[in-house]
Formats: C-alpha cells, sequence, structure tokens
C-alpha cells in the first residue's frame, strides 16, 4: 500500500469540524435553498437559458465545480452535501441535525439482490442522456428534471433504510462514484483488525453520537471512494477513534483488483462515449447532429438516441472486448477474457474524467460569466439584485481554455496508459508479454485521446 | 434541540417561504405596487411557438410595458399599425421594452422584423385593446379593397402583357418627360388618384390610339415617367420594404431575396418593366394588405397603416422606374 498522510492527525481541527453534528445539516441546507431557486427559476422563469439562474448554476457553475474541482480532488464530497436525498433522510430520521432513537421511518423493504450494483445508475444516465440537450438548455425541463430527482430520493426513503437512491439509482452519483477513485482524498479506518475485532460495530449500527452508515458501508472493509459518500458519520460513532481521512496519490484505488466488477467497468465506458458524444454534439461543427439531439423532428432524435445507446453500450465496449481478446491472445494469458475485459475498463476511468473536465473547461470558461447577471436577476425578471444584472458576457481567458484541454487530456491518457501497465503487471510478470499485453489497449485509448483533442482544437 | 428548530425553521423557510416569497412579490406585490402593467413576451421562431403570449389584452388609458426577450436566435420587434414603434433587433437573453397608453380601443400586432426561420413571417402576436366601455372596435374594412371587390377585380389573377414584351431595354425617364410635356395628354393621367385604379399598360393602349404617330418607345417612357414616385421614398418606407419584403423579393426588388428559394410560388421581381405594367397600384396595394392566395405572400394589412401601404406601393414602382 501507498504512503498515506492522515489528514485528521495533521490538523485536528479539521476533525473537530467534520465531526461537528451541525456541518452536514448547515451545508446542505445552503445547497437545498439554491437546488429550490433552481427549480423554481426553472418553472417561473425566462425560458433563455443563458438568463435563467437554474440552467446556469446548476449547469455551469455546479457542473464545474464539480466535474474540475470536487470529484477529482475531493472524491464524493458533493454527496456530503447534496440536498436530493436531504430531505428523505431527514424525513427517515425524523430530525435534521438531533440524532434520533430508534428504527430509521422506513417500510423497511429490502432492496433488490440484483439491483445491488450500478446498473440502474448506467441506465438513468443513458435516459438522461437521450435529452441531455434540451435538459441543459431549456430551464423548466432542468428543474422537472431535479424535481423528479428528489421525488425519486424521497419516494425510495420512504420505503428502503438508508440513501438507497444515492447507492443504487442516482445517475449523478454513480459517475461520482466511479470517478471518486481518481480524488486523493480517501476516507478509511487505521487498522481494519480493530474494526474485525470491534463486536458492536458502531459505524454500521449507529449509537448515540451518530447513524449507522447511510450508505450501507462497513469502513472495516472499505478499499474504495466508490461508495463512501463522505457523511462522516463513521467519523462520529466509531468509538475506537479507527476513522482517517487520508491524503494518497491520485487514482490509488483503480488498482483494487478484487473489486472490479462489471457494472463499473460499463459506467466507464458510458462515461467516456458520453464525453465524446456530448463534445460532439454540443462543441462540434455539425449543426444538424445538435438538431437531432435537440428533437428537431422524432424520427431525428429516434436515430440520435439509438446511435446514443448503442454507442455506449455496444460499440465503444465492443471494440474494446476486441482489443482485450487480441491482448489476451498474443500475450498468452490465461486470465478469463471476461475478467480482464473488467480489469482493464477502468483505464477508461482516468482518460473519461479528463476527457469530461476538458469538456467542461470549454463552457465554464467561456459562459461562467453568465453567472454574474444571473445572481442578480435569476429569474430573468428585469430585477438587479446586487448590481450585476447588466453585465455581459465575457468569456474569460478563451486562448487558454485549448492549452489547459491538452493539457487535462495528455494527463487523463497517461494515467491511462499507467492503468493499463499496471494492470498488466497484475496479471503478467514477463516485461516483454506486458509490453505484448498492454499495446492492443493502449493503442486505442490514445486514438480516443486524439479524437476528443480534434474535437476540441479542429 | 435549539439547533434543530432552528434547522427545521430553515428548511421550512426554504420549501415554502422562499417560493411563496419570490413568486408573491412578483406576481401579487409588485403589480400592486406598481402603476403600470408589465407583460413579458418571449419571442422565439414560430417553429417553436413564436411569441408567448400571442395575444395580449389591454384596457384604453392603461400604462403597459411590454417586455420583449429572446429566446433563441436574433427577433426583431414592430407593433403595427400606426404605432410607429419598431424596438430593433433583440437578442437572445436580451430584452427591449417599450411603455403605451392607448387612448382609444384597437386591435394591433406585434412582429418579428428579422428572418428568423424559414417560418418567419408568422411571427406574430396580437394586443388587444378594449375600449372603455369594454369593447374592441373591429379592424376596419379596407375601401380600397372593397371597391377592387365590387369591381370584380381578382387581384391574384395574372395579366398579359399586351405592348410592352421586353424589359430589356430600359426606359428614359428624362426622354418621357420631354414626350409627356409636348402631348397634350388627358387630364386623367396626371392624376395620382386615377393612376392607381389603371395599369400603365392601359395608358399604352390609350396613349397609342391617341397618338399613333408616336413611337411605342416614347410612349412608355412618357408612361413610365408619369407613374414615377413624385417624391423619393421616405427613410421608414425603405425600412418597411427591408424588414418585411425584401427576403422573398430581393433588396432591389428583383425576386432574389434568400427567402426566394422557400416559397411555393416564385416572388414577384418589380424591376421586370413588363409584369409592372400590367399591374394597377390599387391591386398591388390590396395584394400587400390581403397577401397573395396560393403563394406564401402573407398578408401586412394588420401590421402597415394605408398610408404606409400606399408609400410601399410608390416604393414598388421606384424599384422598377429607378
Amino acid at each position: 500500500m501507498t504512503a498515506r498522510i492522515n489528514l485528521l492527525e495533521k490538523a485536528p481541527l479539521l476533525k473537530t469540524v467534520l465531526k461537528s453534528q451541525g456541518l452536514q445539516p448547515a451545508l446542505t441546507i445552503l445547497m437545498l435553498a439554491g437546488f429550490v431557486l433552481a427549480m423554481l427559476t426553472g418553472w417561473f422563469g425566462t425560458p433563455v437559458g443563458s438568463r435563467n439562474f437554474g440552467i446556469v448554476f446548476v449547469w455551469i457553475v455546479w457542473w464545474g465545480l464539480l466535474i474540475i474541482v470536487l470529484v477529482p480532488f475531493l472524491g464524493r464530497a458533493w454527496c456530503m452535501v447534496c440536498p436530493i436525498p436531504a430531505l428523505g433522510e431527514w424525513l427517515q430520521r425524523g430530525s435534521i441535525i438531533q440524532r434520533t432513537s430508534g428504527r430509521l421511518r422506513t417500510r423497511h423493504r429490502r432492496w433488490p439482490r440484483r439491483f445491488k450494483n450500478m446498473w440502474l445508475q448506467n441506465i438513468g444516465f443513458l435516459i438522461l442522456a437521450s435529452f441531455s440537450t434540451i435538459i441543459l438548455t431549456r430551464p423548466n425541463v432542468s428543474a422537472w428534471v431535479l424535481f423528479g430527482l428528489m421525488a425519486a430520493a424521497v419516494g425510495l426513503s420512504l420505503f428502503f433504510d438508508n440513501r438507497v437512491f444515492c447507492r443504487y439509482v442516482c445517475p449523478v452519483g454513480g459517475f461520482i462514484g466511479l470517478y471518486a477513485m481518481m480524488a486523493p482524498v480517501e476516507l478509511r479506518v487505521r487498522d481494519c483488525r480493530t474494526c474485525a475485532q470491534h463486536r458492536t460495530k458502531d459505524c454500521v449500527t449507529g449509537n448515540e453520537r451518530g447513524y449507522g452508515c447511510p450508505w450501507m458501508v462497513f469502513p472495516g472493509k472499505l478499499r474504495r471512494n466508490t461508495y463512501c459518500g463522505l457523511c462522516m458519520e463513521c467519523l462520529k460513532t466509531c468509538p475506537k477513534d479507527n476513522i482517517t481521512i487520508n491524503l494518497r496519490p491520485f487514482g490509488s484505488d483503480l488498482f483494487v483488483m478484487e473489486e472490479h466488477r462489471l457494472d463499473e467497468a460499463f459506467k466507464a465506458f458510458i462515461m467516456l462515449s458520453c464525453a465524446l458524444l456530448y463534445s460532439a454534439v454540443l462543441l462540434g461543427p455539425w449543426g444538424w447532429l445538435k438538431q437531432w439531439a435537440n428533437i428537431d423532428t422524432l424520427a431525428h432524435w429516434g436515430v440520435y438516441v439509438a446511435a446514443l445507446w448503442g454507442v455506449n453500450l455496444l460499440l465503444v465496449p465492443g471494440v474494446f472486448g476486441v482489443c482485450v481478446a487480441v491482448s489476451r491472445r498474443i500475450s498468452r494469458l490465461e486470465v478469463p477474457l471476461r475478467q480482464l475485459f473488467t480489469d482493464y475498463a477502468y483505464a477508461c476511468v482516468p482518460l473519461g474524467l479528463a476527457a469530461w473536465i476538458a469538456f467542461s473547461l470549454s463552457f465554464v470558461f467561456v459562459n461562467g460569466s453568465y453567472a454574474l447577471p444571473v445572481i442578480s436577476d435569476p429569474f430573468g425578471w428585469g430585477w438587479n439584485l446586487f448590481g450585476t444584472a447588466t453585465q455581459e458576457w465575457t468569456p474569460v481567458l478563451p486562448g487558454l481554455v485549448s492549452f489547459l484541454q491538452v493539457g487535462v487530456l495528455t494527463i487523463g491518457l497517461l494515467f491511462a496508459v499507467n492503468t493499463v501497465y499496471r494492470i498488466t503487471t497484475h496479471h503478467i510478470t514477463d516485461r516483454r508479454r506486458t509490453f505484448q499485453a498492454a499495446m492492443p489497449l493502449v493503442l486505442p485509448l490514445a486514438g480516443i485521446a486524439l479524437l476528443f483533442l480534434w474535437l476540441y482544437l479542429g | 434541540m435549539r439547533r434543530e428548530w432552528s434547522a427545521r425553521i430553515a428548511v421550512v423557510l426554504i420549501l415554502a417561504g422562499l417560493p411563496l416569497a419570490v413568486l408573491g412579490y412578483q406576481y401579487g406585490l409588485l403589480p400592486l405596487l406598481s402603476s403600470e402593467r408589465i407583460v413579458t413576451v418571449a419571442a422565439s421562431i414560430p417553429e417553436t411557438g413564436g411569441f408567448s403570449p400571442a395575444s395580449i389584452q389591454v384596457r384604453a388609458g392603461e400604462a403597459v410595458t411590454l417586455r420583449f426577450t429572446s429566446v433563441d436566435v436574433t427577433h426583431g420587434i414592430a407593433i403595427g399599425p400606426g404605432l410607429g414603434v419598431d424596438l430593433g433587433q433583440v437578442d437572445p437573453g436580451k430584452t427591449r421594452e417599450i411603455s403605451l397608453t392607448f387612448e382609444q380601443g384597437g386591435i394591433y400586432t406585434f412582429y418579428c422584423t428579422v428572418w428568423c426561420s424559414p417560418n418567419h413571417w408568422r411571427m406574430r402576436g396580437i394586443l388587444e385593446v378594449t375600449d372603455v366601455d369594454g369593447t374592441i372596435p373591429p379592424f376596419p374594412p379596407d375601401p380600397v379593397i372593397e371597391l377592387l371587390v365590387a369591381e370584380g377585380i381578382n387581384i391574384d389573377a395574372a395579366s398579359t402583357p399586351v405592348l410592352l414584351q421586353s424589359s430589356a431595354s430600359l426606359l428614359s425617364l428624362t426622354n418621357g418627360a420631354t414626350v409627356a410635356a409636348e402631348l397634350n395628354l388627358p387630364a386623367d393621367l396626371h392624376n395620382a388618384v386615377w393612376r392607381r385604379t389603371h395599369t400603365p399598360q392601359q395608358v399604352m393602349l390609350l396613349l397609342t390610339m391617341l397618338y399613333p404617330a408616336v413611337s411605342q418607345r416614347d410612349l412608355a417612357d412618357a408612361v413610365a415617367y408619369l407613374w414615377r414616385p413624385s417624391e423619393e421614398p421616405s427613410e421608414r418606407t425603405a425600412q418597411l420594404y427591408e424588414q418585411n419584403c425584401a427576403a422573398c423579393h430581393g433588396q432591389f426588388g428583383q425576386g432574389d431575396g434568400f427567402a426566394a428559394a422557400l416559397t411555393t410560388v416564385q416572388p414577384s421581381v418589380f424591376t421586370d418593366l413588363v409584369y409592372m405594367f400590367t399591374r394597377r397600384g390599387d391591386v398591388l396595394y390590396a395584394k400587400i394588405r390581403r397577401g397573395g392566395m396560393g403563394t406564401d405572400m402573407p398578408n401586412f394589412g394588420t401590421l402597415f397603416t394605408p398610408e404606409e401601404t400606399w408609400a410601399l406601393v410608390d416604393f414598388l414602382w421606384s424599384l422598377s422606374l429607378q
């Protein structure tokens, strides 16, 4: 295991803050206010996306912060303050801050075993992606999507204990979990043996200081960030003071080989493919493609959606599968193809995250200035709350964007290549065979990175 | 416990208080406190709905501010007839507004003045001003069109050129002026109102009978001279033509506007003298106001005043006789 720096030891104040009962609710309530405002502006505000708080703050400001800052550097930190499941969680607990005793107020249904994976999140993301162009540009559609997510989260919390919505359903939570593996911050236990020997498992059952893990994770066996929502309940409940927050190398979770799964592998393909398709639709020179995605006719949109699902679920995984098969054959590996396919899919995680960052940089820098007028006039009703309503659209350092995109994609590709190499060395020790096995996978990854660069740089 | 209740109150305020406060202020308090009514009209291309709302009702004497915003592409906003309101272009996300107080009832049209989509001409909305007695005066019938109907004139019928067969040879207004001065022309020909109800071709026939010794070319020049607009078209008229006609008929009336390819029937070519010599002024007027049957020519009678329409007819003559 690579060296870790225990942040709670280095900064005791951080520990006090994170253990505070009021921190998470306070931040969540703040986010809830923004969330409600985003829905209200979507329903009642101007239909002009660039003048509507809901569009600008959700799809430019929030998205930019999420994918460029929060996920790559803090993993699931957003999940800690996300307002979508908050109402349901508060209803379950019967309180917002105070620790209430007794069982959660739900119907205590069991979540179906076959859905205890990322497949629902994969499907959910693809459904949203099918409508993405209108969701991203039409405030009222955007508002209904936000409302739908919150309604689903509250609805599920009435029947199932804990954050079933976040863990198994939320289309946003799915990719945050996947890319949280790249983050240099992790919540882990100091010593696994302490947890194994601990009989009451307060982090799972909860105690007077906090609730049992709402994400249904046993911290004692936590080896990846994917399903830890950083809610800090285990930090509060652990009587052994065994929970730590570590600083670690980027992408450490990618090499936890025993926990590689096919649903996560497909999540990696879907995210990479969607980044490619979004870049082509929204940034590419093909006006007709944008019109098709924008549902100019039902027939065009149908073709677009069929292509989107086909590329995500068949073409990209299929091509990748062929590359894995070639790699397996020329390196004479005995490992089952399915396992290799799943393992190598994790190489798409750093490249996919880099692609999303590069894609997002293009519009965050260019369109971020829309936030200024919108904060003063969130509904587009002619208000001027902070005197910035008349601020003109001003792209910020547009000349820098291309350089940043090249840099980010290069780093992503290098990470991906390194991931392929390390996964290969897990199966093969011979250096020549390692090279033989890696090349059929490195080449398509490099090809995809070049494709992104071509789309961004023209 | 105190923190818990503070949090609960905060959540209730966000979920219920925030919507109530914002919507209550905008839709309840603001209209109550404001002496004028504000109507926001979102403009989008007709394919996605056009103006929203497309119909606005106000009362005579009521101060109303119409705030136009564009949802998709650049639109242009004007209101007619007779108000002289042209707000210019409205870019996506930007707003243009005008405050109006109508002294009496009437029906007006707000419309787009920028070619925004293939169905641009459908982009119109109605502004109904109710009189103090609650009624809306009906749109008055057009006496010119009524006379044409009474006369049995089919304004959509194609005319056959008789004398002037080619406009390749350009007419000379200077020569026309000389010929017209030398000939003792019937008084009617100098009457603009009379000329509106006759075609240049009819006058050519008349003059051919009256002056058989004069060449056809000289007579055509004289007729062209008679039909020339007496004064330069105003900027307003040129602007009306550019905003509403040029997309199909072309900037210089050559029928080659960028939208000409989209129309079911080739737009009229005003520089074609053979065609224009068969047109009556009142028929051109009626066609502008009523639109063209079986073509994509929309009606402009709800947008322009009769005076503006006559000015446009003169503008068309100026295009053909310039």
